[in-house]
């Protein structure tokens, strides 16, 4: 029985997810697979799979994601009610959107060896430090001191300036620190991509980088093409991957 | 249009911006450009998250001073071992203060 729970978001048709579902299967168990769906509630009620639920929040369906403050808290509080009706079986959570593609038969095993060996409690791709610097995604937010001062009034560390990015697509979470990272209420609009990493950070809990797998993850060009060539190159996930599930 | 002003901007500030090196490691950067203006220094086509500062002097000069770029090491905080979740938060409040204005900068 899988200790990992594969959250899986998405916003395509009931046959995109159908497929998408059947591709994971290859290389997670299909009882580990929960689906959270970010498109329309009739378009959710046609998707022939259990393991769902329907997110219900604007701040998920952002178009200009950054200014618009896209937030992941309630889809991910979501799993974490989930993760509590099936008790202790599930000890880590993966988060993947619909176009982070697993690459690896074994990738549950592979996130688990690395968070274990990092003594991690979230692994995520592209973090970086990010307060007094330049990135523009710090800056907009530093713009409001109730952001600035959120952090020194929570932290249970020494220095409650620290804050971090990492790349929203995906994440390897300890159940602890996913559970207790949920349980906050967002405070005001935080960008998920600083949001969860930061909190995580100030809550006590080590957040670590997926290292040469960052060369996976990109940003913008669809890399539906070249899925075989990640693959010998050494890649357990590879984003963003748009046109798979098409047909 | 103005994504294409943007693009063409930025492109020519990648090409003949000045090049900026990681003041510890030496690392290149990237190019941009560095345009005092009104009393600030705009930074333009610059794609790392860098930190600013004034680069410390082994020569006591009174006339001129620099300022460099930094990156922050790959983040490695260390586990703060938890004593639970109903205590997370240096208040010991798993509800961190919501609705609390700390921003009293307006003098409201």
């Amino acid at each position: 029985m899988s200790s990992v729970l594969n959250l899986i978001s998405t916003h395509q048709s009931s046959g995109a997810v159908s497929r998408m579902i059947a591709y994971w299967e290859r290389h997670v168990p299909r009882e580990s697979i929960v689906v959270a769906y970010g498109g329309t509630r009739s378009e959710f009620e046609t998707i022939e799979y259990e393991q769902k639920f329907f997110v219900d929040d604007p701040r998920l369906r952002t178009r200009d994601h950054q200014r618009e403050f896209q937030s992941y808290t309630q889809l991910l509080q979501m799993a974490a009610e989930f993760l509590k009706t099936r008790g202790d079986q599930f000890q880590f959570v993966h988060f993947a959107e619909y176009d982070h593609l697993p690459l690896v038969e074994d990738l549950n095993e592979r996130q688990i060896k690395m968070l274990t060996a990092e003594g991690a409690d979230l692994l995520a791709f592209h973090v970086h430090r990010v307060d007094g610097t330049n990135d523009p995604h710090f800056l907009y937010h530093a713009a409001d001191l109730d952001f600035i001062n959120y952090w020194a009034a929570i932290t249970r560390r020494p220095d409650p300036e620290v804050v971090l990015t990492m790349f929203g697509s995906g994440g390897f979470w300890r159940r602890e620190a996913f559970c207790t990272v949920l349980a906050i209420k967002e405070p005001f609009p935080i960008y998920m991509e600083l949001y969860l990493p930061t909190l995580a950070h100030h809550l006590g809990f080590r957040v670590r980088d997926f290292g040469a797998q960052n060369h996976f993850v990109r940003v913008l060009k669809d890399e539906t093409d070249y899925i075989d060539q990640a693959r010998k190159e050494g890649a357990w996930t590879l984003h963003p991957v748009k046109r798979l599930w098409d047909k | 249009m103005r994504k294409l002003i943007r693009s063409l901007v930025l492109r020519i500030a990648q090409t003949i911006g000045t090049q900026i090196r990681d003041f510890e490691s030496g690392r290149s950067l990237g190019r941009a450009l560095i345009i005092p203006w009104r009393g600030k220094l705009h930074v333009i086509g610059l794609k790392v998250a860098v930190r600013p500062m004034f680069q410390p002097q082994k020569r006591l000069t009174y006339w001129k001073q620099e300022i460099v770029f930094a990156e922050y090491p790959s983040p490695d905080f260390p586990r703060i071992p938890q004593v639970g979740p109903e205590t997370a938060g240096r208040g010991g409040s798993p509800e961190p203060p919501a609705t609390r204005k700390l921003n009293s900068g307006t003098g409201d």
